[in-house]
């Protein structure tokens, strides 16, 4: 037993995660509140379900910098359905899915294709996208939204009752998280497709000699990943009720940090859903405990910078020391 | 005139090259904006104007190739010249305040401004030499927190009152020729003589295309990219100097658009993200055309925005040629 929870890749992370929930913990006693983590929750949602997506590259040896391009998008021609052409709920998700399925595929076609490096093609996506948006908005707000769309992301899941009258509860955008976990967790471990995308990861050639078609694999990647972009755009227009083009500034950043955090290699084959979910945890933990303890928010950034640096070097030494250990074994 | 007999093969080779066809791009811009609005475009004001911005996104774009050709990449480029610039100018612009000498501010200014860029180069070699972080991550991380110190110090305003001969680095000429664009001059010789003259340079390059091979010939792959990256962080703080002179002032997001633009001027100029190709000519073009399109643009009256998406468009349709090129190169063979 001992020894089987030692063998968790996710160990470290998981530890390190526990650590800053007790310091934050001790010093405010209000993270450790159920209000506190449905706020996390919420406003963390649409990280979580980008993370799903970038996880997914990121297993290809890829990475995606235009995410944040993408969701700006999508979230304006959301914003602009909603108000032109219908409110209708399922309608606007098809809407909101389709276009960032789109964008997704082209992506993957510049990359799977045209052998265009996977940071350089999404850098050249990023400043299109994200340049025509800018321009076609004028960088303003879009409000307006229709009131039956706001009352729905009014809903909550499951409500608890508080003391004091009022109800806490599960916002109903975390219905899309579940599908972006559930579908991701669903191709990566029961389909072809899911044991091709690790095998790419791990070796492009021997998985082609394999019989996996890498191309199409990391068209098909790419594509989803725009598709769960696409659900998160419809989660956030619906948590903040407008479209702001200027949002999801440097959000690219984040998404690749959270999913680095949970233990995936940027060089691919190698990362988990649930190590990626502890991952966006901390992320959002050490976020939300920075404002709970009063840091001010020049220390934000240097603790944030010096945590990613640190838990990945934790996370690297590890790697480092099992892998002499291999060795040793080996040689005797 | 020319006949293709009579050519060369040397000659032949060097004007199929990368280099070559991308030049060819360069002057094809350039002539076009120069029909575009030949009165403005080729005004000695404005062609004045782009050889004083140049050098800055010119020397992080050097730093950030001779990374990408180790396999890595420096995400914290940009935070690395204006933390510099920042611990510099807070320095230079105290003591300058307190009654120190101009000359004594600047001097000791400038040399904490290469410190500060050392010390950044150090933090990201250590964690990516020795203790082995990805590049992009440790960078990543980096780049967050440089930017945190930056603001510490700052308060996110920015420091301003450094003394004249400072901002004179940066806004006068030399026989008409702007000092910065002297500066980049001569930080594009040392390098070019550093990367394709030298034989530490020859290692880096050996380094990108397979370290595991590097080390085993005997070669101190870490120490090598400890170094590397010392170096490319100098070259930021340099950059970050002639921003700071430039702007008369230092502030934590100065030249946050260039660290997308210096990947893409390495990729763009044929280096290869994957590491170990890359030449500095090849960077230096891209670095032209890169400026000429956004003065051009900016020149013409595009709007800013429409501006980023011809950029990016540049950026996919020169790979894809690129890609076709090698598509037909290697059916031929």
């Amino acid at each position: 037993m001992k020894t089987k929870l030692l063998k968790i890749k996710e160990l470290p992370i998981i530890l390190i995660l526990i650590v800053i929930s007790i310091i934050i913990s001790v010093a405010n006693p209000a993270f450790m509140t159920l209000e506190n983590f449905l706020d996390i929750l919420k406003s963390n949602l649409v990280l979580a379900i980008m993370s799903m997506g970038m996880l997914m590259v990121m297993l290809t040896g890829g990475i995606d910098v235009s995410v944040s391009s993408v969701i700006t998008a999508v979230a304006v021609i959301t914003g602009y359905s909603l108000m032109h052409w219908s409110s209708n709920l399922l309608f606007t998700i098809l809407v909101a899915v389709l276009s960032g399925t789109v964008m997704g595929l082209f992506n993957g076609l510049l990359i799977a294709k045209l052998k265009i490096p996977p940071i350089v093609a999404t850098l050249g996506t990023m400043s299109v996208i994200l340049g025509l948006v800018l321009y076609i908005t004028n960088g303003t707000w879009m409000t307006g939204i229709p009131e039956k769309f706001i009352d729905f992301g009014r809903k909550k899941l499951i409500t608890f009752p508080t003391g004091d009258g009022k109800a806490l509860g599960i916002p109903i955008q975390f219905l899309f998280l579940l599908v972006a976990v559930l579908a991701t967790w669903f191709i990566l471990r029961k389909t072809v497709i899911g044991r091709g995308i690790y095998a790419i990861g791990g070796n492009r050639d021997s998985a082609e000699r394999m019989g996996f078609k890498p191309d199409r694999i990391i068209i098909f990647v790419y594509a989803f990943e725009g598709f769960l972009i696409g659900l998160a755009a419809v989660a956030h227009t619906s948590i903040m009720r407008q479209v702001d083009p200027n949002a999801f500034l440097g959000f690219e950043m984040q998404v690749i940090a959270a999913v680095v955090l949970g233990g995936a290699s940027v060089l691919g084959g190698y990362g988990s859903i649930l190590g990626t979910l502890i991952g966006v945890s901390l992320f959002c933990v050490i976020n939300n405990g920075l404002i709970l303890m009063h840091i001010p928010t020049f220390w934000q950034k240097i603790v944030v910078g010096l945590i990613i640096i640190g838990s990945i070097s934790i996370d690297m030494t590890q790697k480092k020391r099992t892998e002499r250990n291999k060795t040793r074994v080996d040689v005797e | 005139m020319w006949s293709r007999r009579s050519m060369k093969p040397e000659l032949k080779r060097r004007l199929k090259s990368k280099e070559a066809v991308l030049f060819l791009i360069f002057v094809v811009i350039f002539v076009f904006m120069s029909i575009l609005s030949p009165t403005r475009f080729l005004s000695l004001y404005n062609l004045q104007s782009m050889a004083y911005q140049l050098p800055e996104f010119g020397i992080l774009a050097l730093s950030m190739m001779i990374v990408i050709i180790t396999g890595g990449i420096n995400l914290s480029v940009t935070y690395t010249a204006t933390l510099a610039m920042i611990i510099g100018g807070f320095a230079m612009s105290h003591m300058f305040a307190g009654g120190s000498s101009a000359g004594l501010s600047v001097l000791v200014g400038i040399i904490l401004m290469l410190a500060g860029s050392l010390a950044c180069g150090a933090f990201n070699g250590y964690v990516i030499a020795y203790i082995g972080v990805t590049p992009m991550l440790a960078t990543l991380g980096a780049m967050t927190f440089f930017e945190g110190i930056s603001l510490q110090v700052t308060r996110g305003g920015a420091i301003s009152g450094f003394p004249i001969e400072f901002i004179k680095i940066g806004n006068t000429a030399v026989l008409g020729i702007p000092v910065p664009m002297i500066i980049f001059l001569f930080v594009l010789a040392t390098v070019y003589l550093f990367l394709e003259r030298s034989r530490m340079g020859a290692t880096l390059y050996m380094i990108g295309s397979n370290p595991k091979v590097t080390r085993y010939s005997g070669i101190n792959v870490r120490k090598n990219l400890f170094i590397t990256y010392l170096i490319a962080s100098l070259l930021a703080g340099i950059a970050g100097i002639l921003m700071a002179s430039r702007y008369n002032s230092a502030k934590e997001s100065y030249g946050s658009s260039y660290l997308l633009q210096a990947v893409s001027a390495a990729v763009l100029g044929g280096t290869s993200i994957a590491g170990g190709e890359g030449k500095v000519i090849g960077t230096v073009i891209a670095v032209l055309i890169i400026q000429v399109i956004s003065s051009g643009l900016n020149i013409i009256g595009l709007n800013r925005y429409l501006t980023n998406v011809v950029m990016g468009l540049i950026l996919i349709v020169v790979l894809t040629i690129n890609f076709l090129t090698r598509e037909k190169q290697f059916r031929n063979n």
